[in-house]
């Protein structure tokens, strides 16, 4: 292998992993907001529609693929005549999955904050919006940390199949540049290291966050 | 109603070939989790068993395996190995693909999973005269069996959902198929809302029964409560 060639390499790899993080993190954005407002929602509204409505998108986006939801996303709404960019497609479809997964973290979080919790402030005469705000949410955030931490890494995993609606991605930029060169092993062991490097740096970051946030 | 007529319409073309690659994938996800079953399995016993050496070697396996996507492996597999003149088929590479990831996977459930049985149990029954072999199919394995139920479970649907993405690699499953179908008859909604309901009905029902099972246990007499490695396990497979 070449000079010239290996820098073709490392810079399609470099350029794709910049893709890579801007899709991670617009849907990481996109899923927390999501994951947190129906989270909100499902703790303050006391009507049973509201949480069934709720739980018809939860279960509908944690039980279909990635993928099929991604084609179904960028084809689909194109049919109809609304034609996103695979980028804008990428970060919503993977935001809108991840909101159904945060979704169940965060519900896990607030459940798991002791009943007293709650009593203790309605009993000091907190408004249940009050009390969830100051109360509920900043001890259920904390223990929705670690897990959020495990998502974070798998969504990082998989802007790898946003390649697949051509979005220049790693895997996405890995493909062309393997068509050039042929490098095949070589390129495609490259992108497993960049990969695991940013996940590794994700999963720490969420690591030390933890400690800042430890009583 | 005209996007259902739209679909009913095109279903004498489209059901025999979406059902075939339903089979496909069906049978691309039984084929993985058996293999990944019997590597996470050995992954786990390494870890326990054996010199320090190949300790490392596994929980470095578990790290990588974890860390890079199933798709980079796949690539690796089915584009990669025949460059140094080894062939695999597509639907092999798939399999091969999914276990080598969710071997790393199963490996840890089995770890918490065998975690939760006191020490005391393994060192009677060698103690009884059990053979390693015995104890562990015998004592440790059943009693383990209704703490991993769950989390093998939310694995195995995990895994449905992943082999989709051997559709990248031109395994001919169900969103390979749908693909096909979409560039033939140019109604992408249509046949991707169709196949998405597809994996919604194999993967929905198993969701429930995580549930169910969960909820049969947290009632159950649990006589050694190992809440955190438990709840971890799930939140892992999340």
């Amino acid at each position: 292998m070449n000079n010239a060639m290996m820098n073709r390499i490392v810079d399609a790899l470099l350029s794709g992993a910049i893709v890579t993080i801007e899709v991670s993190l617009g849907a990481l954005a996109l899923a927390m907001a999501i994951g947190l407002t129906l989270a909100t929602i499902d703790n303050l509204a006391r009507a049973r529609a509201t949480a069934f409505v709720i739980r018809v998108y939860v279960e509908a986006l944690r039980n279909v693929p990635s993928l099929t939801f991604l084609f179904l996303l960028y084809f689909g709404l194109a049919a109809l005549g609304l034609r996103l960019s695979s980028l804008t497609a990428a970060i919503a479809g993977l935001g809108m999955i991840g909101g159904a997964v945060v979704f169940d973290i965060f519900r896990a979080g607030f459940q798991s904050v002791p009943k007293g919790q709650s009593e203790a402030a309605a009993a000091i005469g907190l408004k249940p919006l009050a009390a969830f705000r100051l109360v509920i949410l900043p001890q259920g955030l904390r223990l929705a940390l670690p897990p959020l931490g495990n998502y974070a890494v798998g969504l990082v995993k998989d802007t790898s199949l946003v390649a697949a609606i051509a979005a220049p991605e790693v895997m996405f930029n890995a493909r062309q540049i393997v068509n050039e060169t042929f490098a095949t092993a070589w390129v495609y062991g490259a992108a497993a290291l960049l990969y695991l490097a940013l996940t590794f740096i994700v999963g720490q970051a969420f690591v030390l966050f933890e400690r800042r946030l430890e009583y | 109603m005209q996007f259902l007529e739209t679909i009913l319409a095109n279903l004498a073309d489209w059901a025999p070939r979406l059902s075939e690659a339903l089979v496909t994938s069906l049978a691309l996800t039984c084929a993985g989790f058996s293999l990944a079953l019997v590597f996470g399995l050995s992954i786990e016993y390494f870890r326990n068993r054996s010199a320090a050496s190949i300790r490392l070697i596994a929980n470095v396996y578990v790290a990588v395996a974890r860390g890079v996507p199933i798709l980079v492996i796949l690539y690796l597999i089915y584009f990669g190995l025949p460059a140094s003149g080894i062939v695999v088929s597509a639907f092999a590479a798939g399999t091969i693909g999914l276990a080598l990831v969710y071997g790393a996977y199963l490996s840890e459930v089995f770890r918490a999973g065998l975690g939760v049985i006191p020490r005391g149990q393994r060192e009677a029954a060698l103690a009884a005269g059990l053979t390693p072999a015995q104890t562990f199919r015998l004592v440790m394995l059943p009693q383990a069996i209704r703490h991993m139920l769950a989390p093998l479970l939310v694995n195995l649907i995990s895994l449905l959902k992943d082999s989709s993405i051997c559709a990248l690699i031109a395994v001919p499953e169900l969103t390979l198929t749908s693909r096909a179908i979409m560039s033939e008859s140019f109604l992408p909604l249509h046949v991707f809302a169709l196949t998405a309901c597809l994996y919604f009905a194999m993967a929905w029902p198993a969701s429930l029964a995580v549930r169910l099972v969960e909820r049969r246990l947290a009632r159950g007499p649990t006589r050694w409560r190992q809440p955190d490695a438990e709840a971890n396990l799930l939140v892992q497979s999340i």
